[in-house]
């Protein structure tokens, strides 16, 4: 027989009347500190044909002729195209990891995810930005194609609710479909526990390539962080099913806490070095908890 | 060594596999599902230096078992450990019987004599169920008898053996000796010798034990003995006689050759100490027969002071030309020397095969042969029925293109060679004994073949249509045709051999046996195969005589080794190995194990149990 490390309470809705309300009352909150990602108000780092000026640099054939800088030409005789900022309608990206590893913690890591996706997604509709959903697992599983309408919310819910958990993490084939599959950039939150995701880096560095604004919010159960294992056990891999016969005791219990501490650590210098934006959170923390703990960093905003 | 007092008990090892049924049955460890098994993996790498270890750790309860239930079953089957084993273990005796061993003190036994003595106390003090294998060490080492545990086989195998005049080679007696036991590791060699040779011969083994008889004794040696014939002077001889003192004073000996009987010379040598004579003396006359040195010394071994030679007359070839007219070859036949030619026009009405034993060498020239019978043959333009090679036409002008390695081509410079025409012959090239001496592009050109009965040799021209007998080849072709057809062993040089060497005889075609008769007359007689027979038994020193057919010859045998007549002892023998002594047998006696492996089971069962306890805690 196989117990779980952290049990699995029976199966409850995941968006209850609690949780609506909860998204209202958030919605509020962030109205304040979320400034929305309104076309113009959003300003990135590409530029193209906005208003702003951003830089000049010399004209090469093949280049519009609208935006030489003539007067320039009539000073210098040389030819200067002049650059704008763009200002463009972005798009949500919410990537959630499906895999049976998400199915553990109390709650589940799967349903904090899916809370936190639910909430982010709300307040997106809710400020009139796009918003699409992905879910991975061992490859790109079924999305949610992007909707901008606050018409929207009760199917996104639906579709979250709906994912299934199972199957081995394929982390850095996902993103890499979901980065091709992708034709304009915008802003990805990845939402996943990255356990046990040798090829966590190169997804994110993937995403990063496509020109992604991209945000990890890494997920963790408390039977994670400190496993309450003890004495001779088989432990068996949800995702692959490996066995492995161990006799657990607290020299054993510190050397994998010591693990997963260097393992949270190189990931979350990676995505610094990314500039990518991380966030460790334990499901024993309320999903509105982190949430507002994210939109106030707000460095998702350029 | 172990033996097995119950061995049927081993039957009780038929628990293990119950115990490992019951293993597999035991209450199996709390199994977890868990996210991810990569951390804790790593967390036991870093705490485990070895994975194999940890394996070996989770099952060290069943390990335990498995060892305890092994050694319970050993238990029961009463294994008692066999004291004093060693004197049970196969043993070779080595016997020197170089001509040094003949050497006597005075008027003393000989070393041979005191080495069948020391023999024979190894054969008796061997223990009840140990065997031995005798050998002797002579110019070659052999086997008397195999391992034997038959003492009166033994002991009768050492009466019969006898010290040789023969050089000794003790490291290759060794070499075998230790062969015969390599893997054994209680197994031992019995060297008895005299240590008269080399240090070098010690194969530094420590399973070789030296048992060294003998004193010294004093010893003045003929070390070479040799005559010839001058070269082309027919009345002239030499000799040749190296006369050596071994012993530390100066020393007057008298020496003398005879030759059939007929003393050629007879002086008196005066030798220093450790000093060595030689002497060439150039004779008048034909030195043909027997010739024997002596030296007569008052020393200690007679082989040495003996030594034989001979010559004998040389053989005559006979050959049978058959030719119309080859001025050339007739000319090469008769310039070869101790040849007789017969030349006839043709073949007639003769049987062939009565003409192929009566010569040596049956020669056709241009004339179609017979089917060829037993004998050797020398075809010259023509070939012959029923041979791996048949005629097929004719050749224009073909260029010698290349000769093959073959001795009847040695020294042979074809490079000048013109042939206006030459017979093509298809050859079965797979055919065995077949050699090509040479050929051109299209054909081959000349051929020898040797099967079961015959020899020939085919040149495929005729040499007036070309320039090959005007070559200096020629003559070499031919009269290395005719030694290759017919051998018949050096010419005037003296036939003799070494002491305990092999020789080979040379017969004549067809032969197919030898009778050789030793210095004391008794008869061996030999299979002949291609025209030789091998003959080994010449420990003797002195003059053999074999005969094949209606030949009879002669070859010498002679000590002739300045190291054999060295009696002086140089191979110090190293420490005595008293334990390994095959006289040293005593009671055995039998020590039970069983008390031993029972403790040891139960210890086994006690920590199998801590370490399941343990592990039921902890789970």
């Amino acid at each position: 027989m196989i117990t779980r490390a952290a049990t699995v309470t029976e199966r409850e809705p995941v968006f209850d009347d609690a949780f609506l309300r909860k998204l209202e009352q958030l919605e509020l909150l962030a109205r304040k500190i979320f400034r929305g990602l309104l076309r113009g108000e959003r300003i990135t780092a590409r530029r193209g044909r906005g208003i702003e000026f951003s830089d000049f640099r010399h004209y090469w054939p093949g280049d519009d002729f609208r935006h030489i800088d003539w007067n320039v030409y009539s000073r210098l005789d040389q030819l200067f195209l002049k650059l704008h900022a763009s200002e463009e309608d972005v798009t949500l990206h919410l990537i959630v990891d499906t895999s049976a590893s998400m199915a553990f913690g109390e709650p589940s890591k799967f349903d904090h995810a899916r809370r936190l996706a639910a909430a982010l997604g709300y307040i997106a509709l809710n400020n009139l930005d796009r918003v699409a959903v992905s879910a991975f697992a061992d490859g790109l599983g079924a999305g949610l194609p992007a909707t901008k309408s606050r018409r929207h919310i009760a199917r996104l819910l639906a579709f979250l609710a709906a994912l299934p958990c199972a199957g081995v993490t394929r982390f850095g084939a996902a993103l890499r479909d979901f980065a091709a599959c992708t034709r304009s950039p915008g802003l990805v939150v990845v939402i996943s526990d990255l356990l046990g995701v040798g090829e966590a880096r190169e997804g994110i560095a993937t995403l990063c390539y496509g020109g992604h604004d991209v945000v990890v919010i890494q997920l963790l159960a408390e039977a994670e962080i400190d496993p309450p294992l003890d004495g001779a056990l088989q432990l068996v891999d949800a995702e692959t099913a490996d066995e492995l016969e161990v006799t657990v005791d607290p020299e054993l219990r510190l050397l994998y806490r010591r693990r997963l501490e260097r393992e949270l650590e190189a990931i979350e210098h990676f995505c610094r070095r990314r500039g990518v934006e991380y966030l460790r959170a334990s499901t024993a923390i309320g999903f509105e908890d982190v949430l507002l703990k994210y939109l106030r960093q707000g460095a998702h905003l350029r | 060594m172990i033996e097995l007092a119950y061995p049927l008990a081993l039957i009780s090892l038929l628990a293990i596999p119950l115990l490992l049924a019951l293993h597999l049955l035991r209450p199996r460890r709390r199994r977890v599902l868990i996210s991810s098994l990569a951390l804790w993996q790593a967390a036991l790498r870093e705490r485990e230096g070895s994975q194999g270890l940890r394996r070996l750790l989770h099952n060290l309860s069943l390990l335990l078992l498995l060892a305890a239930a092994l050694v319970l079953g050993l238990a029961l089957a009463g294994p008692q450990w066999l004291t004093r084993a060693t004197e049970q273990a196969d043993i070779v005796l080595v016997l020197d019987v170089s001509a040094s061993m003949q050497a006597r003190s005075g008027i003393g036994r000989t070393r041979f004599d005191q080495a069948l003595d020391e023999a024979a106390s190894i054969v008796d003090r061997l223990p009840p169920n140990a065997r031995l294998l005798v050998m002797t060490s002579g110019r070659r080492a052999l086997l008397r008898t195999g391992f034997e545990a038959d003492r009166g086989v033994l002991r009768q195998a050492l009466r019969e053996i006898r010290p040789g005049d023969e050089a000794g080679r003790p490291r290759e007696a060794l070499a075998l000796a230790l062969s015969l036991i390599r893997g054994r590791s209680d197994a031992r060699i019995y060297f008895v010798t005299d240590g008269a040779f080399e240090p070098e011969v010690d194969p530094g083994s420590p399973k070789v034990i030296l048992r060294v008889v003998g004193t010294p004794a004093r010893n003045v040696a003929i070390t070479r003995f040799d005559l010839r014939q001058e070269h082309g002077v027919e009345d002239r001889f030499q000799v040749l006689l190296a006369v050596r003192n071994y012993t530390d004073a100066p020393l007057v000996v008298p020496a003398s050759v005879t030759l059939e009987g007929r003393e050629l010379f007879a002086r008196t040598l005066t030798l220093a100490a450790k000093d060595e004579q030689t002497l060439v003396l150039a004779l008048t006359g034909r030195a043909l027969g027997q010739a024997i040195a002596r030296i007569e010394p008052n020393d200690g071994l007679a082989a040495d002071n003996r030594a034989f030679a001979l010559l004998d007359a040389p053989e005559v070839l006979h050959v049978l030309l058959l030719s119309r007219n080859n001025v050339y070859l007739e000319a090469v036949l008769a310039a070869l020397p101790d040849t007789d030619v017969v030349k006839r026009d043709t073949l007639g009405n003769d049987d062939i095969a009565q003409l192929a034993r009566s010569f040596d060498v049956v020669v056709f020239d241009g004339i179609t042969p017979p089917p060829l019978p037993p004998g050797n043959f020398l075809l010259l333009d023509t070939v012959a029925p029923a041979l791996p090679f048949s005629a097929a036409g004719r050749v224009t002008q073909p260029d010698i293109v290349a000769s093959g390695p073959s001795a009847l081509m040695r020294n042979i410079d074809l490079s000048a060679v013109r042939i206006e025409a030459a017979r093509r012959v298809a050859v079965d090239p797979r055919t065995p004994g077949l050699q090509r001496l040479f050929w051109s592009r299209e054909t081959d050109l000349a051929l020898a073949l040797i099967d079961e009965s015959r020899k020939l040799v085919y040149l495929g021209f005729d040499l007036a249509a070309s320039n090959f007998p005007r070559q200096t080849a020629f003559p070499l072709f031919v009269s290395q045709s005719l030694a290759w057809l017919r051998p018949r062993g050096a010419e005037r040089v003296s036939n003799h051999i070494a002491a305990g060497s092999v020789i080979s005889l040379s017969l004549a075609a067809g032969e197919s046996q030898a009778i050789v008769h030793t210095p004391s007359g008794k008869a061996h007689t030999l299979a002949a195969n291609d025209g030789a027979a091998l003959y080994d038994a010449t420990a003797t020193a002195g003059i053999y005589r074999y005969s094949a057919g209606n030949v009879t010859r002669h070859f010498a045998v002679s000590l002739n080794d300045a190291r054999e007549s060295d009696l002086n002892r140089r191979w110090s023998p190293r420490e005595q190995h008293p334990k390994a002594d095959a006289g040293s047998a005593s009671a055995r006696g039998f020590q039970p194990l069983w008390p031993y492996l029972l403790a040891t089971a139960l210890l086994l069962l006690a920590l199998e149990w801590l370490v399941w306890a343990r592990s039921r805690g902890n789970a």
